[in-house]
């Protein structure tokens, strides 16, 4: 029944304009992640600059997707599926918008890390890692344009490999640390950088949920097993 | 928690002539709420909505079948006075229509002639409460004794309003009551609403979907004859079941 036109043309316009906005930014939040990732991988500071530099774009986005919102809510009153639409797209653009400032707090890191010794051994897994909720991001997006709840409840449960991988580096962090204490100031910097591809992950499955809200009308009910074990097992810290 | 029903429609259908207006409804309308019709326009919710007491009796092609039961009771009973009813069963018209008389007149016309005041001071009293009610005293009290049709369209319709709650009804029917009004007016009287459903059963027919989302709280959604939808107004403007419901209350071709 979305399919359908409205009576009102102009309103199909508007939410077009909307969602047109919601896949400008996933684009723009996708290339931040890789390239940062890449920037981190390959010393290149030039890179994590650019990246830095726009996450600008990404946040003047996303006020204008709030504002286009708050728009058409006063004109158009919207309900049903139409309101879920509107609402749906608020919390997607706030999602983009936090991952995007991860993004960026990745390319600051990789601007300290380059004067920094290497650590050997981490940044394959962390290229891993960024990769898979990249790529979770493309088909989240996906999943929301085309409203496959069966794609993004498959999204939702990858975040538990990324969960895991998070897991894997917090403890070879802590190992590299203990061997040796110079490590200590670029591990917490690699740690910080693996939280936040974590959390980015987090933010994905918001965006499934906001697809399965978008679709159903109801929120994905029985919780997602939690992976990232590293806040309440003690035992991870043991070495 | 399952609410006292009111109303009971029980395979209900209308006929005008040969067009079958009203196709085997069923509704159960709760007691001291507010129940929206929507529905676009020759979709039968008007028509259901007289049937409710007995409007369409004064249609002489219009046959209704089926069993209505306002508390139980069939309202269609040969044993049931139709101007008895209607005292039970208030109306609001779309256009204000009061009487060419005095406001006080107006709303003093309906308890005369069911005898529901002894004396004057009792007449007095029923009209000062239905006027407070219909929240249009304060504005209408100092001149009682001038025409009510000197007022403006809303005071109009909440003077229809008062009138109509005077005689003490359990139920309110409404049929557009604010589509001739302007937006301040409209609010009024849905501010009105809400106070009325303390005491009154409303069922009001309204073309205004965000009307239907404000005032009431269930929403019945009509289609070519057939109740489509009825249910919560929140699910039904958040996340209606039926398709139909979802393409008519967002604005699509239905």
């Amino acid at each position: 029944m979305m399919d359908q036109e409205h009576i009102a043309s102009a309103f199909d316009r508007d939410l077009e304009g909307v969602l047109a906005l919601i896949m400008q930014m996933g684009g723009l939040v996708e290339t931040a992640i890789s390239d940062a990732a890449r920037a981190l991988e390959m010393r290149d500071t030039e890179l994590a600059d650019q990246v830095r530099r726009n996450d600008k774009l990404i946040d003047a986005l996303e006020e204008q997707v709030a504002s286009e919102v708050a728009r058409v809510i006063a004109v158009r009153a919207p309900t049903a599926g139409d309101l879920r639409t509107v609402l749906s797209v608020l919390k997607i653009s706030g999602n983009l918008e936090r991952m995007g400032d991860y993004a960026k707090n990745l390319g600051k890191r990789t601007s300290v890390l380059s004067e920094m010794p290497a650590i050997t051994g981490t940044g394959g897994a962390l290229r891993r890692m960024t990769q898979l909720v990249n790529v979770m991001l493309k088909d989240a997006l996906d999943a929301y344009i085309q409203r496959d709840v069966d794609l993004a409840e498959d999204v939702r449960q990858r975040d538990s490999e990324v969960d895991q991988m998070y897991n894997a580096l917090f403890r070879e962090f802590l190992t590299h640390m203990m061997e040796d204490p110079r490590n200590i100031t670029a591990c917490m910097h690699l740690h910080f950088i693996a939280k936040n591809v974590e959390r980015m992950g987090d933010h994905v499955t918001s965006i499934c949920e906001q697809v399965v809200y978008l679709v159903t009308g109801d929120m994905p009910d029985e919780d997602r097993e939690k992976q990232d074990r590293t806040s309440t097992d003690s035992a991870l810290g043991k070495v | 928690m399952s609410k006292e029903i009111k109303i009971s429609a029980q395979g209900v259908d209308v006929f005008y002539g040969d067009t079958h207006a009203i196709k085997n409804v069923d509704l159960e309308i709760e007691n001291k709420a507010v129940t929206a019709f929507i529905g676009p326009s020759g979709c039968g919710k008007s028509t259901f909505l007289r049937c409710i007491n007995r409007m369409n009796d004064t249609i002489d092609i219009c046959r209704v079948t089926g069993d209505i039961l306002l508390e139980g009771q069939d309202i269609y009973a040969k044993s049931v006075d139709p101007v008895q009813l209607r005292a039970r069963v208030g109306m609001v018209f779309q256009k204000p229509n009061p009487f060419p008389k005095s406001i006080y007149d107006n709303v003093a016309y309906g308890p005369t002639i069911h005898g529901l005041a002894k004396n004057k001071a009792e007449l007095d009293e029923i009209v000062e409460q239905s006027l407070r009610r219909a929240a249009i005293w304060d504005e209408v009290k100092d001149r009682l004794h001038q025409p009510g049709t000197g007022l403006s369209g809303g005071q109009q319709q909440r003077l229809c309003i008062g009138r109509a709650i005077a005689t003490a009804p359990e139920v309110l029917l409404m049929d557009e009551p604010c589509s001739a009004l302007d937006p301040i007016a409209t609010a009024q009287v849905e501010e009105l609403i809400d106070d009325l459903r303390q005491n009154y059963t409303v069922v009001i027919v309204t073309h205004s979907m965000q009307q239907a989302a404000r005032v009431s709280q269930k929403t019945a959604f009509f289609h070519l004859g057939n109740v489509v939808e009825y249910g919560d107004t929140n699910k039904i403007f958040t996340n209606p079941e039926d398709s139909r419901t979802e393409s008519y209350i967002t604005g699509r071709i239905g």
